[in-house]
């Protein structure tokens, strides 16, 4: 089942460059060619500088012998600073325009990913493994530049290094060339192992790791300060904080000595490696088999092949391993399905009818890998919401109102029945289309770090309705400009030198910003933070206001307020228990007079 | 040791070596000398190969017999063998050192944060400082550490490598010198010009984070999907990101300008000094092994004033700015006793507001203004108001998060500045709007109501008097369940259930006053009037402070409390503040004029 996955994973990360290059071209054709090119040049010329240097050093020590004039050895050495000039020069653009490349590319990929999510159902955003992937797209996005560009690096500039210095060993005695399979083995052994061991160990010690962070959330967190200290319960948690701490470090500490161990064995290969290439060095120089010049050129880049060998091996490969995850994590995201509506004309106003209407949210997987069992959030609801009226919805947490409202928005899609507008099947529409004309006030409303005009005019983006507009939604919100330091263009969040809004004033801004969106069928889900009675009763008025004249659904916990509605859709455990008037609704025995007389009682003189 | 570690006193750089040195001083210790002996290890090599291409030279020459190249090849075996190995010696005692800090320093610093006064906590921008100093401190610390013994080596190797140089040329050197301090100069300088310029393309960088966030966030998904403001949104995004980014390219451009053009002067430099060497290398003054070696040498010290110095440069400005908010953490003000376990507490008699004003630190309003009120031992009290007339600040100044109230709050007739913090734990349980969820078991979450005592019948009877009984019974192992996803076994509760749980923790909970400030706001009306209705009963003897919004609920207490502008604007029961037609009457009209 591991090997299975693993095979998987070696697949799809071959497979991730195939699909990631083409990407990462299209952002910035030039700038990767030359990229390319630049690496390949990089690459050779630490080679030829190697060479540069020997060649510096037989003509020095020629002339010091008297074989040859001093002007070789001048002609030599402003080789070796030729070489040398164009390796620096060379290596600082060979690290600075990736930097460049991944900006570029950056853009044009958070675009693509900001354009896929809005394509996206809402509903996957509810379900977690999903959402993961939606989450981490971004980071993986980095991750896929990088890991496109560590494969082109070892492609362009290591291979050709290490392909140069082979022959240049090559050519001055064939057995030399061996130097580099004797460095290559234990670094690659060495890292093999070590990732072996610390992916076990992120594995053991990530629970571990948890509960430490979280204990000490637990002693000095923000949402746990005022309570731990009137409890006085941070001795016990630090109790736990350090014996989480022990035994994470006892892991750590294991692991590491365990990859140390090995790796110690691995070093003393690579010294018995070097010795060796030294030896070998030492005899052909003894046998005047090479110069004393290319002894100690070659001498000088052993060290730096080895730097190089880890760098390529520990680095890179190892960068790559690191975000195999997070890739997968963006290849997933790109794959995954889109919205597949494809009408583009909006339906006119008219009623919205829902046939035998269920709806589940995707269901987690079980530790054991079994999905759970489907829970229906909305569960086989009919019902027609006329063109022009306004329905409410009532039941407890929990009982589905939020999940009805988001399918009649358009939202969602029902897993199972109909939903239709005007007798258009939303799973026939376009998400634009099928939300055109819809405007809503959700429960957890966004508060907009941009400016008030911004927060309110980012509900209706397409269209450019002047001030006018503006103010008069303001005026029916209760919402005065004039009261923001800068009028419309008060900054709302102080994070961008801005003001701090109070909840109910955010709530003002809310309902205007759903009022400003033009709109036949408008949506308020009633807001449960703590809200005082004046507030909550000049809501519920407001909705009122709103909800005239057009159609409208209103979700609410307080039964009082409905009688403002049309209808009362009485919701219980998914199920639509209750349809009909305030008045005919309290002459039934059932759910909604029970919750009605609950509430009632505390008001009864 | 613990004082040591953290004081109120300005950090610096020789901090990075104290903390370590009073935790592990043998690590510490090992760790420096390692240091020192690899940072002449290329001065060693350089005179090592020197000497054996001269001993190799007098061989071919047969000036010198086959064996005197064997002490030069011994030289060189050893210091590769040491370069290799030490690495896997040192991963060990950097291992040690960061468990042994860990274990201190961390936790002190845990410490520091869990004993600090509360304003601290509420004010955002010293909240962030505590967020910055208290999220990976020790790896801060082993940062500047390294960065110390760094500079130390690069200073150590050039002064070496000089060294050798100034034996046989003693002006190449000094020209070495003369040329790099003002290369050097120009490296720090750089540095903190690219410190300002990223700071202003952090500005356009913050912002696009912000809006990618509305764009790809979770929170925003149905507003955007409803609205479709993504293309919008995203130019706006897109000019931010550009801007950031074009930043960010000239700062990068500029970086890697002067980086290399400072290794470009170097290799000049070294080609100037080795083409003037070459002169006693012709007249036989300096060996060829010698001058070859003095070549690598010069060659060497390019590697190092390109990448290494200026990685450290940056390094030690980081670090620097560390330094700084180390400080400013470490001067942040403490409420002494915080960390205590509640006392044994008294009885409770009474609790008197005289004149109290009180405005949070560094704001203009009086949240609370000339309030005064006694309240009894054994009575139920109800506060309401509209949001903001200062009904949560009141819990706020009782439990003594903040103190600097002015008039007078007299706990039993003594003024409540004077009772310790153990004292006030052991007077108030509060059970908090935004309660703790802790991810601990069931059984321990309402354990923590007292932590002096445990009593698991007592912990049971609380639960079920919550109505926990079911939740319990439905719990894979019971009590001993761990809530919440840190544990894998772990299971969350529903929001309904966690506030139950909260309440369970405050009847637990012995101490004399118990104040339920608006725990139950995500519940409906019914699920919030049936807890508060519980509640009563169960505390019935003792004294509770409800704080609400439902009125009906307040109907409960056995006198209500109606704050207003940092007043008490009015008091009594409910039929009496009825009868008054004043505040309480219009807001409980509101919510009734729903039911007729």
């Amino acid at each position: 089942m591991k090997k299975q996955s693993k095979m998987k994973n070696k697949k799809t990360m071959t497979g991730a460059f195939g699909k990631l290059l083409p990407v990462m071209i299209k952002a910035a054709p030039f700038l990767f060619l030359v990229n390319i090119l630049l690496g390949f040049f990089h690459g050779i010329s630490f080679g030829v500088e190697t060479m540069m240097q020997q060649h510096f050093f037989d003509s020095a020590v020629d002339a010091a012998r008297g074989k040859t004039g001093i002007s070789q050895a001048f002609l030599a050495l402003a080789f070796l600073g030729i070489a040398n000039v164009a390796c620096q020069v060379l290596n600082g653009a060979a690290n600075f325009l990736p930097g460049v490349v991944d900006g570029k590319a950056g853009a044009h990929l958070s675009i693509a990913i900001q354009k896929k999510i809005a394509r996206l159902d809402p509903a996957v955003f509810e379900d977690t493994e999903k959402l993961d992937d939606i989450n981490k797209a971004e980071q993986g996005k980095n991750s896929a530049f990088w890991y496109v560009y560590n494969v082109l690096a070892i492609l362009t500039f290591y291979i050709p290094y290490f392909v140069f210095m082979g022959w240049y060993l090559f050519s001055l005695k064939p057995i030399l060339a061996s130097a580099i399979v004797i460095i290559f083995l234990p670094t690659a052994l060495a890292q093999l192992l070590r990732v072996k061991v610390f992916s076990h160990l992120e594995d053991a010690s990530a629970p571990v790791r948890r509960e430490y962070e979280y204990y000490e959330t637990c002693m000095a967190g923000r949402e746990y300060f005022k309570e731990t200290r009137i409890l006085g319960s941070f001795s016990y948690f630090k109790k736990l904080y350090q014996e989480s701490l022990i035994s994470l470090q006892k892991l750590k500490f294991k692991a590491t000595m365990r990859s140390n161990l090995f790796e110690l064995a691995m070093r003393t290969v690579t010294v018995g490696g070097y010795c060796t290439i030294l030896w070998m060095l030492y005899d052909a120089l003894m046998k005047q088999e090479v110069t004393v010049g290319a002894f100690a050129a070659v001498f000088n880049s052993i060290g730096m092949l080895y730097n190089v060998m880890e760098e390529v091996i520990c680095r890179h490969i190892g960068e790559m391993a690191a975000n195999a995850g997070s890739i997968r994590n963006y290849l997933n995201f790109l794959a995954m399905e889109e919205r597949i509506g494809q009408r583009q004309d909006a339906p006119d106003w008219g009623d919205i009818v829902l046939e035998n209407v269920s709806f589940s949210y995707p269901a987690g997987k079980k530790e054991d890998g079994t999905t759970e069992p489907v829970k229906y959030a909305v569960k086989n609801v009919s019902l027609t919401l006329h063109k022009g009226e306004t329905l409410a919805v009532v039941g407890e947490n929990g009982s589905g109102k939020s999940t009805l409202i988001r399918l009649m928005a358009g939202l969602y899609l029902p897993g199972e029945g109909t939903v239709k507008k005007n007798g258009i099947d939303t799973r026939e529409l376009a998400m634009a289309a099928l939300t055109g004309k819809t405007s809503a006030v959700f429960q957890k409303f966004q508060r907009y770090q941009m400016t008030l005009a911004e927060n309110i005019v980012i509900g209706d983006p397409g269209e450019d309705w002047g001030k006018n507009h503006l103010d008069s939604v303001c005026a029916m919100a209760g919402t005065d400009p004039d009261a923001f330091p800068k009028g419309y263009d008060t900054m709302l969040s102080r994070e961008f030198d801005g003001i701090d809004l109070s909840g109910g004033q955010w709530q003002r801004v809310a309902i205007a910003r759903g009022f400003f969106r033009s709109h036949d069928l408008i949506i308020l889900d009633e807001p449960t933070a703590a809200i005082d009675p004046y507030e909550e009763t000049r809501i519920y008025n407001r909705f009122a206001e709103i909800a005239r004249d057009k159609s409208a659904v209103i979700v609410t916990h307080r039964l009082g307020s409905v009688r403002l509605a049309d209808r009362i859709l009485v919701m219980k455990d998914g199920e639509a228990v209750q349809l009909g008037t305030h008045e005919e609704l309290l002459t039934q025995e059932g759910e909604y007079k029970r919750l009605y007389e609950a509430q009632e009682q505390w008001y009864k003189s | 040791m613990d004082k040591l570690l953290i004081s109120q006193k300005k950090y610096g750089f020789k901090d990075f070596l104290r903390i370590p040195f009073t935790v592990c001083p043998v690590y510490a210790g090992i760790k420096t000398l390692n240091q020192i002996l690899v940072s002449v290890l290329p001065s060693l090599q350089v005179l090592a190969t020197a000497a054996f291409i001269d001993t190799a030279l007098g061989i071919f020459s047969g000036k010198t017999g086959q064996s005197a190249i064997f002490p030069p090849l011994l030289c060189l075996v050893a210091i590769v063998t040491y370069n290799n190995l030490n690495w896997q010696l040192m991963s060990y005692i950097n291992l040690k050192m960061q468990m042994r800090l860990e274990f201190a320093y961390r936790t002190r610093i845990a410490e520091k944060r869990a004993a600090l006064e509360y304003r601290h906590v509420e004010d955002n921008d010293t909240w962030e400082l505590v967020n910055r100093v208290c999220s990976d401190p020790v790896g801060r610390l082993t940062g500047g550490f390294n960065n110390i013994l760094g500079t130390a080596n690069i200073i150590l190797r050039v002064g070496s490598l000089l060294a050798i140089l100034m034996a046989q040329v003693w002006w190449a050197g000094l020209a070495i010198v003369v040329i790099s301090v003002p290369l050097f100069r120009l490296a720090i300088k750089g540095g903190q010009q690219i410190y300002e310029e990223n700071k202003e393309a952090e500005k356009h960088l913050r912002r696009a984070n912000y809006l990618k966030g509305v764009l790809q966030g979770r929170e925003s998904v149905e507003e955007r999907a409803l609205f479709g403001y993504t293309e919008k949104v995203n130019q706006q995004w897109l000019e931010r990101y550009e801007a950031a980014r074009k930043i960010s390219v000239g700062v990068s451009a500029r970086f890697f300008v002067r980086l290399k053009g400072s290794s470009l002067i170097t290799v000049l430099l070294s080609l100037l000094i080795i083409s003037v060497l070459l002169f006693p290398l012709t007249k036989g003054i300096i060996t060829p092994g010698m001058f070859m070696g003095l070549i690598t040498s010069t060659l060497n010290l390019i590697q190092m004033m390109s990448w290494e110095l200026s990685d450290t440069m940056n390094q030690i400005a980081q670090n620097l700015e560390y330094c700084k908010d180390l400080t400013a953490f470490c001067a942040l003000s403490e409420t002494p006793g915080a960390l205590d376990v509640p006392g044994t507490g008294d009885t409770f008699e009474s609790l008197e507001f005289r004149q109290v004003s009180f405005r949070y630190p560094g704001t203009e309003k009086d949240i609370l203004k000339d309030f005064s009120l006694r309240l009894e031992s054994g009575r139920h009290y109800a506060f309401v108001g509209i949001n903001g007339a200062g009904k949560t600040t009141l819990t706020k100044l009782l439990t003594g998060l903040y103190d600097n109230y002015e008039g007078e709050i007299l706990l039993n007739g003594r003024e409540l500045k004077t009772f310790s913090q153990a004292q006030l734990k052991a007077f108030f349980s509060v059970v908090y709007q935004d309660f703790a969820r802790y991810q601990i078991s069931l059984e321990d979450n309402i354990a923590l109501g007292n932590v002096l005592q445990r009593d698991q019948t007592k912990i049971r009877e609380a639960a079920e008097a919550i109505g926990l009984g079911q939740a319990i019974a439905d719990l894979p192992q019971g009590m001993e369940t761990p809530l919440g996803k840190i544990k894998e076994q772990g299971v969350d509760l529903s929001g309904g259930q966690w506030q139950r749980l909260a309440i369970a923790r405050a009847l637990y909970n012995p101490a004399a006053v118990q104040i339920l400030d608006e725990p139950t706001a995500a519940l409906d009306p019914v699920a919030e009037s049936g807890i508060y209705e519980m509640f009563g009963r169960i505390s019935a003897g003792k004294s509770t402070i409800f704080i609400t919004h439902r009125l009906g609920a307040a109907r409960l207490a056995d006198e209500i409390i109606v704050v207003d502008d940092g007043k008490v604007a009015e008091k009594g029961n409910h039929e009496n503040l009825l009868s008054q037609k004043g505040i309480y009457a219009s807001m409980y009209e509101a919510q009734r004029s729903w039911y007729q």
